[in-house]
């Protein structure tokens, strides 16, 4: 027994580690205080992943932050001191508290859960930010009501949007990025909650299968551009 | 492995779970390829960042192009993107202009389709990421984890910046001491803009074309205005506009980003840093990732490998900022105690890098081999690289070591 956890057990704990490491490869970030609020400001302009992956000392978040001010990130002092309360206790050089929910089932998402990874950029209820970031309130529920939306909408969360788009006579340039690394269930989740803005009396909910056969096509952003260019909107 | 206590063990299960707990969703998903993201790159290409793009080319296939570095496996660092770039094809010239400013004595604009009706010329040159080895710094500075494939050998192709100024009858001030490159902020992409010394203007070139195919729209093209000699993010991609200037610009990108500490008018090349430590860099007590450090990278045998003995082929490649000629590329089998001299491919100053190799007699069994090399200005390269240790990681030029098996 004792040989065993000699051998063992470090290295459980390397494969239990390397296997965190691949988590870390889809780059989300650790439950905790402040998470949204990183997603919100941070995803605006870059991957989360350039922040998720850090481990970094408070002092040198607190330089980190400076510089994204120095880059057009605007913060009031408050968010500020949440944001960098997040990223020292949970990006730190030491390893973050113990995650609040350890049940053997974590609870089940729901769609509005998943929504925080959109509400940066499209805001909270989905009114958009021009110039850059379309609204989904109105929008979706127009896509989903014209042939060919609805399939167009779950490929763009997938694979993400490039190019200038036009929705009510205005023109929205920011860079959608895809979410692959969300799961199926994830995604599915999303565009349903989207759907309760506003859908055709038919809509018929998204379902991870779905999603998964979408995967298989890999398309680029530009091309899910033309195919929102084929679209009829109003 | 038998010497971990307990509570390092319990350490490390720690942080395993908690990462799980972190990232746990999902893991298995797939996570878009560089093929999906950038139309043509190679889909092994290891993607860093999605947005902006940021992909490094995976060791063994850098090495398998020794010569030049095609473009479906050279790296990318995007600081920026331009909606519709995401691809290796070319990118049209219709209509692109390009704004010179600044201290000259007639500004003017061109389109970037007139240049090619102009004599060309042609440069073959190491294009670097400043951050290519920064998950070797210990502890692991901030910014993108490159292993070594940020890091590529192009030929650019297109119009002598000085040349052009020439025929267009205009000239740089003595006052201006920089050239200040814009890249273009179409579909409303965030700025980006770069200085470099007025001695950059000697071989500056208006590149269209990478190994004799339209310059890849992801790597700057129609237009990027290419440095010979200084570290990738000098090269300005999609430039609109170049100004000759007194100063530095101050933007994020000039400052307190890609740069080193240094003493200033001294010639140390870097004031070595406390690992861990903050730096309160300013445009005195600091220098530009400009000049490519000098480096040199083992191609054979790779890590790991096995190889037939006792003579085993080692070779690989070795670089500078071009000033001056490399002049030696020595390898040792027993951790510095004895270089051997490696041959060197080609002779003289050049921006490209320049292929060596040796012959080394070893006995079956495990080895591991460091490659170092030399210029002729004494430059050479630190055994223990992380003495150059910066908060962002930049300028990697330790010694490389290689492990691997004699059959």
């Amino acid at each position: 027994m004792r040989r065993l956890e000699k051998g063992f057990l470090p290295w459980m704990a390397l494969a239990l580690g390397l296997l965190g490491y691949l988590a870390f490869g889809q780059y989300t970030l650790p439950e905790g205080p402040g998470k949204d609020l990183v997603l919100g400001k941070c995803q605006t302009c870059h991957d989360i992943g350039f922040v998720a992956r850090e481990r970094l000392s408070r002092d040198r978040w607190d330089g980190i932050i400076d510089e994204m001010v120095l880059r057009g990130l605007k913060l009031t002092s408050e968010e500020r001191g949440a944001i960098l309360d997040y990223l020292a206790t949970y990006l730190g050089t030491e390893p973050p508290p113990a995650p609040p929910q350890v049940q053997a089932s974590p609870a089940p998402k729901t769609g509005a859960q998943v929504y925080t990874n959109c509400a940066g950029c499209h805001g909270p209820q989905g009114e958009g930010n021009p110039p850059n970031f379309p609204p989904l309130k109105g929008h979706v529920a127009s896509l989903l009501g014209a042939e060919g939306g609805r399939s167009y909408l779950l490929l763009a969360v997938l694979y993400g949007v490039q190019g200038t788009i036009r929705i009510g006579g205005k023109e929205y340039g920011g860079l959608m990025p895809g979410f692959s690394w969300l799961s199926d269930e994830e995604i599915a989740l999303v565009l349903n909650h989207l759907a309760e803005w506003g859908a055709p009396k038919d809509f018929k909910a998204y379902t991870p299968d779905e999603v998964k056969a979408a995967r298989a096509k890999g398309l680029t952003p530009e091309e899910v551009l033309k195919l929102r260019q084929g679209l009829k909107l109003p | 492995m038998q010497n971990l206590n307990r509570r390092t063990t319990l350490k490390l299960m720690g942080m395993g779970a908690a990462l799980l707990a972190a990232g746990g969703r999902g893991w298995a998903q797939q996570a878009p390829t560089a093929d999906q993201l950038v139309k043509g790159k190679h889909p092994k290409l290891i993607v860093l960042s999605q947005r902006p793009v940021v992909m490094e080319t995976p060791y063994d296939l850098l090495v398998s192009q020794p010569e030049k570095t095609p473009k479906e496996i050279l790296f990318i660092r995007n600081n920026v993107d331009l909606p519709g770039y995401n691809t290796v094809e070319g990118a049209s010239a219709q209509g692109w202009k390009v704004e010179i400013g600044g201290l000259v004595d007639k500004p003017f604009s061109f389109e970037v389709s007139e240049l090619f009706a102009l004599p060309q010329a042609e440069v073959t040159m190491v294009l670097q990421c400043s951050g290519n080895g920064r998950t070797l710094y210990d502890p692991r500075p901030s910014g993108n984890p490159w292993q070594r494939g940020g890091v590529g050998n192009v030929t650019f192709r297109g119009v002598r910046l000085k040349d052009f100024l020439a025929a267009k009858g205009v000239k740089p001030s003595e006052k201006a001491l920089f050239i200040t490159a814009h890249a273009s902020r179409q579909g409303n992409a965030p700025e980006f803009v770069r200085s470099v010394p007025i001695h950059a203007l000697e071989h500056a070139l208006l590149a269209l074309s990478m190994n004799g195919e339209p310059l890849p729209a992801v790597h700057g093209g129609p237009v990027r205005l290419v440095f010979p000699g200084y570290f990738g993010v000098n090269n300005v991609k999609w430039v609109e506009k170049i100004e000759f200037t007194e100063g530095e610009n101050t933007t994020a990108e000039q400052v307190p980003r890609y740069r080193v500490p240094v003493i200033p008018n001294t010639h140390l090349p870097f004031l070595p840093q406390e690992p861990g430590q903050r730096y309160p860099y300013n445009l005195q007590n600091s220098r530009p990732n400009w000049l490519v450090t000098l480096n040199s990278l083992i191609f054979a045998p790779l890590e790991g490998q096995t190889v037939e003995g006792p003579y085993v082929r080692v070779e690989g490649v070795a670089f500078n900022d071009g000033i001056v000629p490399i002049v030696s590329v020595e390898v040792s089998t027993n951790g510095g105690r004895t270089w051997h001299q490696a041959q060197l491919a080609t002779q003289g100053k050049t921006f490209a890098w320049v292929r060596w190799r040796a012959t080394l007699y070893l006995r079956p069994g495990q080895h591991e081999i460091m490659a170092r090399a030399w210029d002729a200005a004494g430059r050479s390269q630190p055994l223990d690289g992380n003495i150059a240790w910066n908060e962002r990681g930049y300028e990697y030029s330790g010694v490389m070591r290689v492990k691997f098996t004699v059959a």
